[in-house]
């Protein structure tokens, strides 16, 4: 029978997808493209039957030797618990969902069996991370989903602008890896295991006599393993690659960069919560760079005119709302959030895929307009996704967002909270921009004006995620005997208490963020320059996202590349031109001057000799004699 | 099988060098059968190298497949041969490249019967270097595989032409050699050093290796020779600063000379400075270990930064071979059985993904005619299997899991760590800088629009492809399941360890 000792089937069947479509792929029908969808489906099979097992038996860990070198013994193994098998159910789910979508939305498309291969291994990689138990092994999923990550946002390599994005995003994540990998390398060198429990037994009795983790090193190393996450999940300062990233085919994402891989961050810090909470510092350093990030990116959501890129900074800055709420000992109210953010994100992201099918590929949302009757399916899920991440009464997204103020009103007091509900607003402001300049007023393009609904293949997917908004609600309520979702997922935390007074500041600011947006794009009572006009400066910052990427840009271009072109000269001109080359000339040169003495008359010869042996004769006398 | 197993290294390491004589009388006018020749040689080889790889009992351990014949006992020098775990890995690494260099060198236009003659004197010199236990063979050997480099670049290579820059493939070949031999005779000087010293203490002249590691040198004798073993290999390890001869070397060398050079040869100075410095002169190698792990760290560092700046492929590869090296380096450095574990793993893998590397470029450069990444664009759209092989090499050079780079830098990480943390940061950010100049790489030279200048490229031959396939094989093989060889390696690793600790 299945159940949680079989989980490992799932990565494996869509590893093994992989590598069918990628080697022997094209002699199949339809490059073995439906392989993937086949294996994700299975695996999303699989899940319920491991889902059954564990609300059944509780949690189980198992494993297996991969590497041994001297008393170094890696294993490979997986924790199944709470956490990890809803993780499993949201990725497996929302896999099967894009790529079914992906069946309709590639079609066409040049290297179509690829792009279900690489799907494929990326649903493998991200079940494997989820399900690893020690660190190392997550960070091999975690570098692979990286990979994956690259070469979808490039999949239109032909494109510079693809080809950078991907590099850009594989660069900058790269960045956060290795902090996370210096911190996996010390917590193994003090702890002496790369296993999570491990270290959160360690964690939880730091300072303790006997104890090799001190406190100092647990601050340090959680600091280090927290810059992967913020690789990872785009926080600041690190979060430059994700926008780009949406050059990548709008399925990708939707799966990897709103629901699934850009979570990864956060599922790191609430997998090692316990050890976390253990080194105060950087459970403030957690819940600022959160504040930050969901802040500021929800500003620049507001500016952006491309529609992948408003939800590309709105995930952005609710990726920064999870990872506050961590910083607020809410690991609950974080995962809580992640799920309804995935579903509703993934299908915003969709939609925006549908309405740019529609209108023939445009993406900038200055061309759009009026859609709402031509495309009524598309129309009535982005609103309710919508309306979710704006966090209205009663969809799952207003429960979380709640769980989310409760745990950072509770955890760190009346300024951060004061600054997530300014974020909460702008949430709910840019996204009723988004779907008024889109959906309302009149076509302002050729193809707006014949614009059609897409196939049913891409709807399906869009409803099931747009009914999962709606129903993910019953997540707030009593769920296999906890009292939410939250608390299902980590037991040890107090569950939040429904604060009425909480929820009407909550729905008062998601209504003042959407009339907003209703009174500027949906009457235009106010002008939609009116903000534009009074502050052309702040207009400016925002456009140019803060001049961070031309921060980066310019680092790299002349910090980076000029230390490289001084190294690069200076190993020419110093190392080898004098350092080599000259030893070489001068022997070349000692030789032609020494040919000059080679005269081949006897009489020279031997007035050398004679030379020489009274210099032998003198050194002998110095040392031997006189000693 | 029982008689094979007896005369496997005589036969692995004399194979190539009676087929280079063969050759020598094979009739010129032939050009054609030359290679099926030499192919039906390299493939014997590496049918017995796996051989030798797998029928190794790691649980044994220890030297194995041993066989001695007297050659001139009055110096004490016999043709002995026998090798460890780490041996063991290192045949089958130059069993595979010599294959897939042969693959590579199929279709080899200029003179190729004198090309295969150096060629496989170069195979013959390596498998002795690694199997050799008579320091006066191991040297012997050493310099057969150096030296056909001279005329193999010098005949058969390629001169680099940039507008500001201008670098002869004499250039390249003359350096080369000069370094090496320069490096030749710090060792010679060694070796002649603990001969002597070795044959004083025993009370009779012997330049066995097995006789060799029972005299205890004395300590200031260790210290005072073992720069000079340390130096003088480190110098065809690519050591830093005498390492300017590897990427001038390698953009001047034929492409399947550029495989077995970046892939088998360097790893002869690492092995050189394993089992001739470490092992024999474990007292010196302490007392040398910062230093070592010192000079490796800036061989990681400045190799990957070099290879920010570099415009020419062959000039990126070459200068990260600079920076991969010193990992194996930094490896050796940490006297640590871990580290050393990973620095023979890296060494390994390292030789598979440089050679995939030198074999792709080649792909390139024979079609392109140049190596510019700054000029070539968007090549993947018209060389779908090059792009693609060159990639996984490039994710194997940047450490991505799954791939063998990744098995053995983590466990140099791992080593490097325990001994001197403040220095493991440095080799983790190495890595990541190795990310960004080969995903520059790929970008620069695959990724984009194609250009009308590149459109009439044809894709990698299916020998190539053949070739190449088999190294990423490797390469995927020991990323997913290192557990086998480093049971192999750390058989061997392990003496070598205990001595270094001084038990």
């Amino acid at each position: 029978m299945l159940g949680m000792e079989q989980a490992w089937l799932q990565p494996a069947i869509c590893a093994v997808a992989f590598v069918v479509i990628a080697l022997p792929g094209r002699v199949l029908p339809r490059s073995g493209a439906w392989l993937g969808p086949l294996a994700i489906l299975s695996a999303f099979v699989i899940f319920w039957f491991v889902l059954s097992d564990l609300l059944k038996n509780g949690p189980a860990t198992f494993s297996f030797t991969w590497l041994e070198a001297g008393d170094v013994r890696i294993m490979w193994g997986m924790i199944l618990d709470n956490l990890s098998v809803s993780m499993l159910g949201l990725v497996s789910f929302v896999a099967l969902g894009v790529q079914v979508y992906s069946w309709a939305y590639m079609s066409g498309e040049p290297r179509f069996g690829w792009y279900f291969a690489v799907h494929s291994l990326f649903a493998a990689s991200m079940m494997v991370l989820v399900l690893a138990d020690n660190l190392l092994f997550m960070y091999i999923a975690w570098e692979l989903v990286g990979l994956c990550s690259y070469l979808l946002i490039g999949f239109y390599y032909e494109r510079r602008s693809a080809a950078e994005a991907a590099k850009k995003a594989f660069v900058t994540t790269r960045i956060g890896d290795v902090g996370m990998l210096i911190g996996i390398l010390l917590l193994y060198k003090t702890v002496g295991t790369f296993d999570i429990s491990g270290i959160i037994h360690a964690a939880q009795h730091v300072g303790e006599p006997g104890n090799p983790l001190s406190s100092v090193m647990l601050t340090v190393s959680m600091l280090l393993i927290f810059a992967g996450a913020v690789g990872k999940s785009a926080q600041f300062p690190l979060h430059v690659w994700l926008p780009d990233a949406m050059e990548g085919p709008t399925p990708v994402s939707a799966l990897i960069h709103a629901a699934t891989m850009v979570v990864a961050g956060v599922y790191l810090v609430a997998r090692m919560f316990p050890a976390f909470e253990m080194a105060p510092t950087a459970m403030t350093v957690v819940a600022v760079i959160g504040l930050i990030t969901a802040l500021l990116m929800s500003f620049l959501a507001v500016v952006m005119t491309d529609i992948k890129r408003v939800l590309a900074y709105s995930t952005v800055s609710h990726l920064g709302f999870m990872m506050l709420a961590l910083g607020s000992f809410g690991v609950g109210a974080a995962i809580f959030h992640l799920f309804t953010h995935a579903f509703a994100k993934a299908m915003l992201f969709l939609s925006a895929g549908s309405v740019s099918h529609g209108v023939h590929g445009k993406l900038d949302m200055r061309e759009m307009g009026g859609l709402r009757s031509k495309m009524p399916v598309t129309f009535a899920c982005m609103a309710i996704g919508a309306l979710s991440l704006a966090g209205l009464f009663p969809l799952s997204g207003f429960f979380s967002k709640d769980a989310v103020l409760g745990t950072v009103l509770a955890g760190r007091g009346p300024v951060f909270f004061i600054l997530t509900l300014v974020a909460a607003f702008f949430s709910a402001f840019y996204m009723a921009r988004l779907v008024l300049v889109v959906f309302t007023g009149q076509p302002r393009s050729h193809e707006a004006e014949h614009a059609h609904e897409s196939p049913v293949l891409m709807l399906i997917p869009l409803v099931a995620l747009a009914l999962l908004t709606i129903g993910a609600t019953v997540l707030a309520f009593p769920i296999a005997g906890h009292a939410n979702f939250g608390q299902f997922i980590y037991p040890a935390g107090e569950a939040e208490h429904f604060q009425l007074w909480l929820a009407g500041l909550s729905t008062v600011t998601a209504g003042a963020g959407l009339l907003m947006g209703w009174l500027i794009y949906g009457t235009h009572a106010i002008s939609p320059s009116f903000f534009r006009d009074r502050f052309p400066a702040v207009q400016r910052v925002l456009e140019h996202k803060y001049y961070i990427d031309d921060f980066y840009q310019w680092v790299i271009d002349h910090i980076v590349l000029g230390v490289g072109g001084f190294v690069a000269l200076f190993d020419r001109i110093v190392i080898n031109d004098v350092g080599i080359n000259g030893p070489g000339r001068s022997v070349v040169q000692t030789g032609n001057k020494l040919r000059l003495h080679v005269t081949g008359q006897l009489p020279n010869y031997a007035m050398v000799m004679v030379l020489g042996a009274i210099v032998i004769g003198v050194i002998w006398w110095l040392f031997a004699v006189r000693a | 099988m029982e008689t094979l197993g007896e005369y496997i290294l005589l036969i692995l390491t004399a194979l190539p060098f009676v087929g280079a004589l063969a050759l020598i009388l094979f009739p010129t006018n032939r050009p054609k059968a030359v290679a099926p020749l030499v192919l039906v040689i390299t493939s014997i080889t590496l049918v017995l190298s796996v051989y030798v790889f797998v029928a190794y009992d790691r649980v044994a351990g220890g030297y194995q497949f041993i066989e001695r014949y007297e050659w001139l006992p009055q110096i004490g020098a016999s043709l002995h041969l026998g090798i460890d775990g780490i041996a063991a890995a290192m045949m089958l690494l130059n069993g595979v490249v010599a294959f897939t260099g042969t693959l590579v060198s199929w279709k080899l236009v200029t003179r190729p019967k004198d090309f295969f003659i150096l060629f496989l004197l170069l195979v013959s010199g390596v498998y002795g270097t690694f199997a050799s236990l008579d320091l006066l063979f191991f040297f012997f050997f050493y310099e057969l595989a150096v030296l056909p480099m001279y005329l193999l670049i010098g005949v058969w290579g390629s001169t680099t032409d940039f507008k500001t820059f201008f670098r002869p493939k004499e250039y390249g070949a003359l350096k080369l050699t000069l370094m090496l031999v320069a490096g030749s005779v710090l060792v010679w000087i060694a070796l002649l050093a603990m001969w002597q010293q070795g044959s004083d203490s025993i009370g009779r002249l012997t330049f066995n290796f097995f006789d060799l590691r029972e005299v205890a040198f004395p300590p200031t004798f260790q210290k005072i020779f073992f720069p000079f073993l340390f130096v003088g290999f480190g110098v065809l390890a690519g050591l830093w600063p005498f390492h300017t001869w590897s990427p001038d070397g390698h953009v001047a060398a034929p492409t399947s000379v550029s495989m077995l050079h970046a892939g088998v040869l360097m790893k002869l100075g690492a092995f050189g400075i394993l089992r001739v410095g470490m092992e024999l002169l474990p007292e010196g190698a302490r007392s040398w270990g910062p230093v070592m792990i010192g000079l490796g760290s800036v061989n990681v560092i400045y190799g990957a930064v070099s290879a920010l700046a570099q415009k020419d492929l062959k000039y990126v590869v070459g200068y990260s071979s600079v920076s991969h090296m010193g990992y194996v380096i930094m490896g050796l450095g940490t006297l640590d059985q871990i580290g050393i574990n990973g620095a023979v793993m890296q060494m390994f893998s390292h030789g598979i993904m440089t050679a995939l590397f030198f074999c792709m470029v080649g792909v390139i450069y024979e079609r392109a005619h140049l190596r510019d990444i700054t000029v070539l664009e968007g090549l993947s759209k018209r060389m779908g299997f090059a792009a693609a092989f060159l990639t996984i090499a490039g994710l194997a050079s940047l450490g991505l899991p799954g791939l063998s780079g990744f098995a053995a830098e983590l466990v140099v990480f791992i080593g490097i760590f325990r001994t001197y943390p403040i220095l493991g940061v440095l080799a983790v950010i190495g890595a990541a800088l190795t990310a960004v100049y080969i995903l520059r790489l790929l970008g620069k030279v695959f990724f984009g629009p194609v250009s009308e200048r590149w459109a009439h490229l044809t894709d990698a031959s299916k020998l190539d492809i053949a070739a190449a396939s088999i190294l990423v094989g490797m390469l995927v093989l020991w990323g997913l399941y290192p557990l086998y060889i480093y049971r192999i390696i750390d058989s061997g690793v392990l003496p070598i360890a205990k001595r270094l600790v001084g038990g």
